[in-house]
């Protein structure tokens, strides 16, 4: 394994990274709101994940510049995708703290197992 | 004049439209939400059947949204496989909508009403965005906004059980988009364009460059695919979700929502990557053994359900094996029966979960075992039910027989022909769980001794009270609105209708498998 590589590439490591402890935090917490911010992380390594897709090192923003004809842009279109991806996020994260209130008025817990108990 | 090539996308916009009009006209006159919402869908039924006529006869429509040229633009295509799918989609829901009109206001309350219309023609409009989308970027909006859609039609039920399924579908829902999205970000990666038709071309030449990328894409796009379509080991949501929410929507999230994923998964999987990436990277063995796990477990599981809308809901994640089970073959004959299996299933669980509405409606059951003289007191529902149920089962000149009499040929074509073992041993298990309850319905007597304990609603008792004075065993019509009746019966005879001539659709499905192939 050529340790370099490793280096060079660290943003995808990270991503990914951070997308697995996302995953986790959602799956193994029992507490809602954690879990809301475990898939708050989750989608914010994928919002890395695209930027980096689009970014060149040395590269210059997207802008024509009539002094550089040949220089290096960096590419817009992941980033501009990800604002989407960012009001997704924001949507999902209100409808689920509107849902987690609701089930708090319910229970008067946010902590998923005692919610067997109080049955 | 509006051109055919504009109909998808204004079907879609019209639909969207509609649904924030529900709200503000729910505070006026909350009376008019249903049928305006019913009226839309009609309308939309319509245009799409003009749709599909212009596409059976001439070439697939490609339509350039707002005038950007494909590579740079959004496109949306529709050919005879997606016209079909829209069809489907709309017309199940023109039927759904009209049954929710007694539906809803029985088992919602009052003030949730117009979000419910809302929730669903968002739900509507998703997906057939995601029909006939051909851009992966938007697949990822457009099953957003199903995604959404589906989670807030079951918390619009607003009871204890429908709010906690609610969060559990959207959470893992969530987790699942996030995989597409990640999917799509390594097919970006790869190929540096977001339109299908162009990934196609592009990943064709650079194949070999990226073996390990093309593999983890893939993997991400099943992983995703499977979570939302709920293929076994990732089906947790689906039970809850669809047994909790109210009789109208689950039918539409059982029979529409959780095909679109698939028909989204298909599109990625034969436009983008091509059967021979499928084959080759393996996941194609892992989805057919998903799908034969799938097709047992989900049986094994309904079959010890009591609630007789959870038990649906295991059935479902046994019939999204079989239409898996088809992709998983790859051959003609597999794809056209997993692709007709969409069909036949949305027509058949529907009915399922309207005729499951229509004798909460009358008698307040909710579980199998209080089923018995029901062939006598709710003839034409117990009637569409039975056609539904041995439709599930397979039995001949139903429309269950032709999907897996296909999946049968395309096993056989695929050289695996012990998968049609399985095909017989998941067809007598749905019989275990379908016939007892058709059996109790017609050939058991003692109605009112099952009915006392298990109510526990106050509205139960006085049905079982209506019940007590009359005579158990005599036949009588239907005591529910015309407009329960009316859906239920045309399902019935549109499984019917599907079990003796499957040709038209048959025709829409192998127009696009052959050219895809």
């Amino acid at each position: 394994m050529n340790l370099e590589l490793l280096f060079v590439n660290f943003p995808y490591f990270v991503a990914i990274i951070l997308f697995s402890l996302g995953t986790l935090i959602v799956l193994t917490q029992t507490n809602l709101i954690k879990k809301v911010i475990g898939i708050n992380i989750l989608q914010s390594a994928i919002f890395l994940f695209f930027i980096i897709l689009g970014d060149i090192q040395g590269g210059v923003p997207p802008i024509y510049d009539p002094n550089f004809p040949d220089a290096l842009y960096v590419n817009p279109l992941p980033s501009t995708l990800m604002l989407t991806g960012i009001v997704v996020s924001f949507s999902v994260t209100a409808f689920a703290l509107a849902l987690i209130v609701k089930l708090y008025l319910f229970y008067g817990t946010i902590c998923a197992p005692n919610f067997m108990k109080l049955k | 004049m509006v051109s055919v090539l504009e109909l998808p996308f204004l079907c879609i916009i019209g639909t969207l439209v509609a649904a924030f009009c529900m709200p503000v006209l729910a505070r006026w006159k909350r009376n008019f939400c249903a049928p305006l919402a019913t009226i839309v869908t009609g309308a939309v039924f319509i245009t799409t059947i003009i749709i599909a006529y212009h596409v059976m006869h001439g070439e697939p429509i490609r339509y350039a949204v707002s005038g950007w040229a494909p590579p740079w633009g959004i496109e949306i295509v529709v050919e005879s496989l997606s016209s079909m799918m829209l069809m489907l989609l709309s017309g199940i829901s023109f039927l759904i909508l009209i049954f929710s009109f007694p539906a809803i206001k029985h088992e919602m309350e009052h003030k949730v009403i117009g979000w419910y219309y809302t929730a669903f023609l968002l739900t509507l409009a998703g997906m057939m965005g995601l029909v006939i989308s051909n851009d992966i970027f938007n697949f990822y909006v457009f099953i957003e906004v199903t995604g959404l859609g589906a989670c807030s039609l079951v918390a619009a039920k607003g009871t204890r059980q429908a709010t906690e399924a609610a969060l559990k579908y959207l959470l893992l829902a969530t987790i699942g988009s996030g995989f597409i999205l990640f999917g799509i970000g390594f097919l970006y990666m790869i190929t540096g364009h977001l339109n299908l038709t162009f990934i196609a071309q592009e990943l064709a030449l650079v194949k070999d460059s990226y073996p390990f990328l093309i593999w983890t894409s893939l993997s991400f796009f099943t992983v995703g695919f499977g979570v939302k379509a709920a293929l076994f080991p990732l089906h947790l949501w689906l039970p809850d979700a669809h047994s909790s929410a109210a009789s109208p929507s689950s039918a539409v999230l059982s029979s529409l929502v959780v095909k679109v994923y698939i028909i989204a998964f298909l599109k990625i999987l034969l436009i983008a990557f091509g059967l021979e990436i499928f084959h080759e990277t393996f996941i194609r063995h892992l989805i057919l053994v998903l799908s034969i796990i799938a097709m047992l477990a989900g049986s094994f599981f309904a079959f010890v359900q009591i609630e007789l809308k959870r038990r649906l809901a295991y059935s479902t994640v046994a019939q999204v094996g079989y239409i898996f089970l088809g992709i998983g073959l790859g051959t003609p004959w597999g794809l056209a029966a997993g692709m007709l299996h969409i069909v036949v299933h949305a027509f058949m669980k529907t009915c399922l979960f309207l005729t499951a509405g229509a004798f909460y409606y009358q008698t307040g059951i909710k579980k199998v075992n209080q089923f018995a003289g029901m062939g006598y007191k709710m003839p034409i529902t117990m009637g569409a039910f039975t056609i539904a149920a041995f439709s599930m089962v397979g039995i001949p000149l139903f429309g269950g027989f032709i999907s897996k009499y296909g999946l049968a040929l395309g096993s056989l074509e695929a050289d695996l022909p012990l998968i049609i073992l399985v095909i017989i041993i998941s067809g007598l298990l749905n019989a275990t769980y379908y016939f007892p309850i058709i059996g109790q319905a017609y050939f058991s007597q003692d109605g009112e001794e099952h009915s006392h304990g298990h109510s526990s609603h106050a509205e139960d008792n006085r049905n079982n009270a209506h019940a007590e004075h009359e005579t158990p065993g005599k036949f009588q019509i239907d005591q529910v609105p015309l407009s329960m009746l009316v859906p239920i019966v045309i399902l019935a005879l549109g499984i019917i209708y599907l079990g003796i001539s499957p040709g038209i659709v048959l025709d829409f499905i192998n127009k696009t498998v052959v050219a895809l192939l």
